[in-house]
């Protein structure tokens, strides 16, 4: 597989894990609450939930691709570490940007 | 003694990781520094910046390479009293010829043992070391300290401390209390998966540092734990096992190991000459078979056993980049004829478990997003570890105020050495290797006390500053000290321009990334520093104006 091929695959894995940790993040009440000023229905809190982990699946299933088996749970679960501190320092300075990720859910103006 | 488990659990958590959370913040910070080590030789080492390149044909460069060295009279006097009787001045029969290097290394190490006479234990051979450009097989400086590899990963699993491998047993019972930390964290803390994203940096300050101490364990919790248990896995097979030796140690441990498995290659010279065939044939061959097996690879160890003798053999060991489990692959040739020998069979499931848990921690593999994880979760650790001791000292220090106790005190100036003076003797070492005249005698031992230098200024800085600490106000010296690290992070980038001429610009447009990594990342270091210097000035202002206003400052905070 050309260098480049791989890359882009890890580049998808992390973009994966980002997402999924921000969906698992925004599954919380706590912190749906932070993202839009109010929390959204029960239904669509668990559709984040498993949003979230089918990202985080995705994620691993890119990994895979790119590497050795052996690497790519490594690859993964550092990567997953990664996505969740950066979901929590957003979460703690500008956690209105997860909205991004969740935009049919309709958010308060001024939160 | 204590009335439930999970009192029991904070008693061991905050004593045992008081006591050696100090190890473990170098342990943690000197590894994340070690993922890099061969790029910080680079930088460290000017005359070597150079890309790095696989391992050069034995005919053409190798070869002319072993042929010129020799033993040093330091080797041959350490030698002298395992041996009866004189020692000769120069030695002709060769033991054993190798080279060793990485896919990250840019030098190539040689090494050569020599056959002495009388030896008392048989077979004991002298040893000669080498650095060479593997391009055209000029020696290159083999007495300037390498800062990564040769400083800052013993500082990692030893501290440097050498005597009866004092350091690596502190580093190792370390690991087994954090083992225990990890355990008795998780049991502490109450809403690990509903606080998981969780850091509050508005409330309270006591709050806000449990939140990061638990955040960066947390989301780091299985780094941790598998960094803690497999360095004390290589730590055990480094003392019981040699086989594990060889990849921290290099030869002398790797030629045991020849030695102790049963292979059937033989383990004593025959006492008569044989000639040598084609080694580049042999590399060939070996690249060949593993290309068959549906692993290619680069060449990573060559060994010549025996040179000479009709019982000399060679052997082929593959570079693990591709793999997260260090195996060598070995494939073994008879010297006199280049016949195959033997291949090394594949590993049992258990020996395969050991080798990739071993390659997790040892990282032989090539993948520079990995690499940066790690630096990401060593860097956490360090963090949780530093946010535990800020926990400990503020949880105390209005009590002990009131008390008139020094307690909070003195840990308080011991955790600033312990962050920011680490950090400090770091960037201290490097400042040193680039102000240091290049042929002053043993520089390196300059450039180690430098480190030590710094290191030591800091605490008594940090000591000097504390009064504050024991009125329940902040400690200036976290302040002062990061500020003395954007000044230092910023200088050690400013004087490798100077003394090199290799600024960023040029090394980003040529693409050398060893130096230019190491240059963006004190860059970086040195913004943090400063942010974080602001932010403390700022809450300074803030409780000097009073405690009404700091309360409300750090209300609106953030």
């Amino acid at each position: 597989m050309p260098e480049h091929a791989g890359a882009w695959l890890l580049l998808a894995a992390l973009a994966c894990a980002q997402a999924g940790m921000g969906w698992l993040a925004l599954s919380l009440p706590a912190h749906a609450q932070q993202a839009w000023g109010r929390v959204p229905p029960m239904a669509t809190l668990r559709l984040h939930r498993v949003l979230g982990w089918v990202a985080l699946a995705c994620a691993l299933l890119l990994c895979l691709g790119a590497d050795h088996a052996t690497m790519a749970v490594l690859v993964w679960a550092m990567a997953m570490s990664g996505a969740a501190l950066a979901v929590a320092f957003v979460l703690s300075s500008r956690p209105r940007w997860l909205r991004v990720l969740a935009p049919w859910v309709a958010g308060r103006p001024a939160g | 003694m204590f009335p439930s488990v999970r009192q029991a659990m904070a008693w061991l958590h905050t004593w045992f990781g008081l006591v050696l959370g100090f190890v473990l913040m170098a342990a943690f910070f000197f590894g994340a520094l070690s993922v890099f080590d061969r790029e910080i030789d680079r930088w460290a080492i000017p005359a070597t910046r150079i890309q790095a390149q696989p391992m050069p044909s034995y005919e053409r460069v190798l070869r002319p390479a072993f042929e010129r060295m020799q033993p040093t009279r330091q080797a041959i006097d350490a030698m002298r009293p395992r041996v009866d009787g004189p020692m000769p001045e120069r030695y002709d029969t060769v033991g054993s010829w190798s080279a060793y290097t990485t896919h990250r290394d840019p030098v190539l190490q040689l090494f050569a043992g020599y056959v002495v006479p009388n030896a008392r234990h048989a077979g004991e051979l002298v040893w000669a070391e080498a650095t060479i450009d593997p391009r055209d097989g000029r020696l290159l400086p083999d007495d300037r300290l390498k800062v990564g590899s040769g400083f800052f990963f013993p500082m990692h699993y030893g501290l440097t401390l050498d005597w009866k491998h004092l350091g690596i047993w502190i580093v190792g019972l370390s690991a087994l209390v954090m083992l225990a930390a990890l355990a008795s964290g998780v049991v502490m803390h109450r809403r690990i998966f509903r606080e998981f994203f969780t850091f509050r940096p508005g409330r309270a300050r006591l709050r806000s540092v449990l939140d990061l101490h638990n955040l960066t364990g947390v989301v780091a919790l299985p780094f941790h734990f598998f960094f803690a248990l497999t360095g004390l896995l290589i730590f055990a097979a480094v003392y019981y096992f040699p086989l594990g030796h060889t990849q921290l140690h290099g030869l002398h441990d790797l030629n045991a190991q020849v030695e102790a498995s049963e292979t059937g290659l033989p383990h004593e010279r025959a006492g008569r000459p044989g000639g040598l065939a084609n080694v580049d044939a042999m590399v060939a061959d070996a690249q060949r078979r593993w290309a068959d097996d549906g692993k290619a690879g680069d060449v990573g160890f060559l060994v010549l056993q025996h040179v000479g003798d009709a019982n000399g053999y060679v052997s082929v060991y593959r570079a693990g980049t591709d793999r997260i489990a260090l195996v060598g692959d070995g494939i073994h040739y008879k010297a006199a004829t280049g016949e195959l020998i033997r291949e090394d069979p594949a590993a049992t499931p258990v020996a395969r478990m050991a080798e990739f848990l071993t390659g997790l921690h040892l990282q032989h593999f090539r993948h520079w997003l990995l690499r940066w994880l790690y630096v990401l979760g060593g860097l956490a650790g360090a963090v949780c570890i530093a946010t535990g001791f800020v926990f400990f000292v503020e949880k105390r220090k209005r009590q002990h105020a009131k008390d008139g106790r020094q307690g909070a005190r003195v840990v308080d100036a011991l955790a600033v050495a312990a962050v920011t003076g680490m950090v400090l003797a770091a960037l201290g070492i490097l400042v040193a290797n680039r102000l240091l005249p290049e042929d002053l005698p043993g520089r390196a031992d300059w450039e180690r006390w430098a480190f030590w230098g710094t290191w030591i200024a800091a605490l008594l800085h940090a000591a000097w500053r504390s009064a504050p600490v024991a009125r329940a106000l902040p400690n200036p010296a976290w302040r002062e000290q990061a500020i003395a690290i954007g000044v230092l992070a910023l200088a050690a980038v400013l004087l490798n321009w100077i003394t090199t001429g290799d600024h960023l610009l040029r090394t980003l447009a040529t693409g050398y990334w060893p130096v230019a990594g190491v240059d963006l990342s004190l860059l970086a270091v040195a913004a943090i520093a400063g942010a974080s210097a602001l932010r403390l000035a700022r809450r300074h202002a803030a409780h000097a104006a009073g405690p009404a206003y700091a309360a409300d400052a750090e209300a609106r905070h953030a």
